[in-house]
Formats: C-alpha cells, sequence, structure tokens
C-alpha cells in the first residue's frame, strides 16, 4: 500500500526553480534515498514531505490525507531531521526527549528504549517519540563511523525517506533509490539483491 | 495533547533553560539599574518632582528591557533551528506561543522585581502593591503583543529594527494607563482605578486577538 504519494511536486524560491514537477510514490515500511549534489532540490523535497513547507504547485497526499490541509493530524506519525538538529543545548538528552514527546504527545515510556537503540541510555534516562514515517535530510552528517548501523536500527520497521550525497551509504540502506539534478528527478532505482 | 500541558511544557523548558545558562535576567536587570542610575543623575530630582518623573522613566526602562525580552524569545529558538522542530509536532501554535509568552513574561516579571525597589531607592517614590498591579497588569498585554511580533520578525534579517517598529506603537495604550495607573499610585491627581481597568480591558482585547494570529504567524 501507498503511503506516500507526490504528483508533480514544484517548488520556485522566487525566480530559482527547486523542484520541477517530481513524482514519488512510497509504500508502506519501505526506505527510500533521495541522492542529489548540493542544490538539486533534495532538502526542498524533503521539507515538502515533512509538511515544513508547501510546495508551488503539484499534490502531495500522506496515508490517504492531503498533507497540506491535514498536516496537524499527519505530523503526529511524520519525524523529520533537517540539517540543523533543533535541540536545545542547556537541556540534557533526556530533557529534550521528554519536551518534544510532550509536544508530540507520545507516550514518555519509550525514551528508554529510544536511547538505548541509538547508545545514549548511559547519559539520559527516560522516553523517547515514537515516529513511523521518518524523513531524514543527510542524516549521517553529524554521526560517527557507525551511522549506518545506527541509522539502520532507527529505520527498522519504518517508512523512510532520506536524502544523502553518499552513494553507498543510500545503497546500504535503502533498496530504492531516487536522484534529483537541477529540481528534476533524473530516475528511480531499484537494487539488484544478489541471491546465491 | 492537551494545549494547556503544551504551554506548561514551552514555558517550563524556556524558563529551565534561562536559569542554566542565565543570559537573559541579569543582563536585564543590569540595563534597567543603569537606565534608573543615567536617569538619576540626568535629571534635577526632588521630593516634588519626582512622582511626575519617576513613571515616564519606570516605563521607558520597561519598554526598552520588553523589547529585549521578547525579541529573545523566539531568536535563540531560531538560533537552534528548533523552533519548527516544534511547529513539526502535532502541537497547537497557538499552545506554543502561549508557552512562549507566559516564560517571557515571568522573566521580564523578575526584571520588574528588580526595577520597583530601585526606581523607590533612586527616586524615593512609593512602593505599593497598587503601583506592582499597574505593572504587572501591563506586562500581560505587552507581553502578548511583544511575543506576536518577535514570531513575525523571527525568519526577517532586520528584525531587530523591525520588532520596535511593529511593537512599539501598539504598546502605547499600555504606557499611556500603566502611566496613568502608576501617577495615581504614587499620589498625583487621576483615577487609578479607570486607568487600572482600562489595563484589564487592554490585556483581554490584545490576549485575544494575538492568540487568534498566532496560529497564522507561527504556522503560515
Amino acid at each position: 500500500m501507498s503511503v506516500i504519494v507526490a504528483n508533480g511536486l514544484t517548488h520556485w524560491f522566487g525566480n530559482e526553480h527547486a523542484l520541477d514537477s517530481v513524482d514519488l510514490v512510497v509504500d508502506t515500511g519501505e526506505h527510500v534515498a533521495v541522492l542529489g549534489e548540493n542544490g538539486a532540490g533534495k532538502t526542498t523535497l524533503l521539507r515538502i514531505l515533512a509538511t515544513a513547507m508547501r510546495p508551488t504547485s503539484g499534490r502531495l497526499e500522506i496515508a490517504g490525507l492531503d498533507a497540506h490541509r491535514e498536516r496537524r493530524r499527519l505530523r503526529h506519525y511524520l519525524g523529520y531531521t533537517g540539517h540543523a538538529l533543533g535541540l536545545y543545548p542547556a537541556l540534557s538528552a533526556a530533557e529534550n526527549l521528554e519536551f518534544f514527546c510532550e509536544l508530540q504527545g507520545t507516550p514518555r515510556s519509550r525514551i528508554d528504549e529510544v536511547l538505548e537503540a541509538v547508545g545514549l541510555a548511559a547519559t539520559a534516562k527516560r522516553r523517547a517519540a515514537q515516529l513511523s514515517r521518518l524523513i531524514l535530510d543527510e542524516p549521517d552528517a553529524s554521526l560517527g563511523s557507525d551511522a549506518a548501523e545506527l541509522l539502520a536500527r532507527v529505520m527498522d520497521g519504518r517508512t523512510v525517506v532520506l536524502a544523502t550525497h553518499d552513494r553507498a551509504l543510500a545503497n546500504r540502506l535503502c533498496p530504492r533509490t531516487l536522484e534529483l539534478r537541477h529540481g528534476r528527478s533524473v530516475g528511480t532505482a531499484t537494487r539488484l539483491r544478489v541471491v546465491k | 495533547m492537551n494545549p494547556f500541558n503544551v504551554a506548561v511544557a514551552v514555558a517550563r523548558k524556556d524558563l529551565r533553560s534561562e536559569w542554566r545558562t542565565r543570559e537573559m535576567v541579569p543582563a536585564l536587570a543590569q540595563f534597567i539599574i543603569l537606565a534608573l542610575l543615567i536617569a538619576n543623575f540626568g535629571f534635577q530630582i526632588d521630593s516634588h518632582n519626582a512622582p511626575s518623573i519617576a513613571p515616564g522613566i519606570l516605563w521607558l526602562a520597561l519598554v526598552f528591557a520588553g523589547l529585549v525580552a521578547f525579541g529573545r524569545t523566539f531568536a535563540a529558538e531560531r538560533d537552534q533551528a528548533s523552533l519548527e522542530a516544534m511547529l513539526l509536532t502535532p502541537a497547537s501554535p497557538v499552545a506554543i506561543f502561549a508557552g512562549k509568552a507566559i516564560a517571557a513574561s515571568l522573566l521580564l516579571i523578575v526584571c520588574e522585581a528588580v526595577m520597583l525597589p530601585a526606581l523607590s531607592l533612586f527616586f524615593g517614590t512609593p512602593l505599593g502593591a497598587d503601583m506592582v498591579a499597574a505593572v504587572l497588569l501591563a506586562t500581560v498585554g505587552m507581553a502578548a503583543l511583544g511575543c506576536l511580533f518577535a514570531a513575525l520578525v523571527a525568519r526577517v534579517r532586520a528584525r531587530e529594527l523591525l520588532l520596535p517598529l511593529l511593537t512599539l506603537p501598539l504598546w502605547i495604550p499600555f504606557i499611556i494607563a500603566g502611566g496613568q495607573a502608576v501617577q495615581s499610585a504614587m499620589g498625583l491627581p487621576g483615577s487609578y482605578p479607570e486607568a487600572i481597568g482600562l489595563l484589564i480591558d487592554f490585556d483581554i482585547l490584545f490576549v485575544v486577538l494575538t492568540s487568534l494570529a498566532a496560529r497564522f504567524v507561527l504556522d503560515e
């Protein structure tokens, strides 16, 4: 079943074309990597998918709902990590998670489990948000050498669209990729699995 | 999720951050003391003219401290890109706005707790509950307006210039009614109940208007 359906997503920043009629369909539980050079439109596409911005034209449905009109409802199920982490440096990891749990309406009982999964249990001792659809913009940028393993654990069982420059990481984490060039989709690819 | 809980969570987070970093309150308190000190040297103050000069100085110091306090409310969020993280949750933008306004008001009230005794000390004016009530009532409406415009200009390049230009004209009613209430509290002619009534009316009007506008300012 398709959970994200984007048709003809187009976005202009002034006179600059950031996205040019991009179509994307993502099925439940599928992992899709968006590839492209700087300025290709990856961040714009991800921000639109995360309901952080509205496209100039085109239609986006997430879980069968209009992504603009129903954005507040959809935000219960969407998680977005942009270039900036959006955390409060004066608060501990657990306090940051507690705060966003409160806003997300997520039970705090999951913070321990999630902190354990990302290797932060020793530094923070409470709950975390349950996000089943993730939009990740270069999530490996601020992670160490074990980024791929960590991301694979976080992405497991979720529908994920992530943007990265790292083709190897994309191929490792996502069976399907969408390549953007100058705001235009230049094709999708499916990783071939070698079966012995 | 309950909007009240969201507002409390946002206010608690802001107050906790300020408690740990102590970025704003000590600087603002210092600014207020310096402003009062300069005014004390700048004017020929005696027991006759103090009640007519002191209220003006009080409101001037409060207005400029308020501009800094409310300007910082969203500046910190902008620096950390955390405003977008908050807005991408299903929490109501109005509740987020209310939490920010409550936290900013409480921080300004802490500064007022320094300012009012200092005013009394430097100018020899009486410090009573009626004066405190007038300043607190003005703070409510000023905080609502200040936070709304701070949110509006947070993503604009010339925000430091725009915030006073947008906010000061709409703070004038609070300065007029608040000034009248404080002058009455200091023994000058004027109706204190009438001025307080006006402050309450302005508070209700601007809290309702800013709550309605906050959704569009933050979410669109």
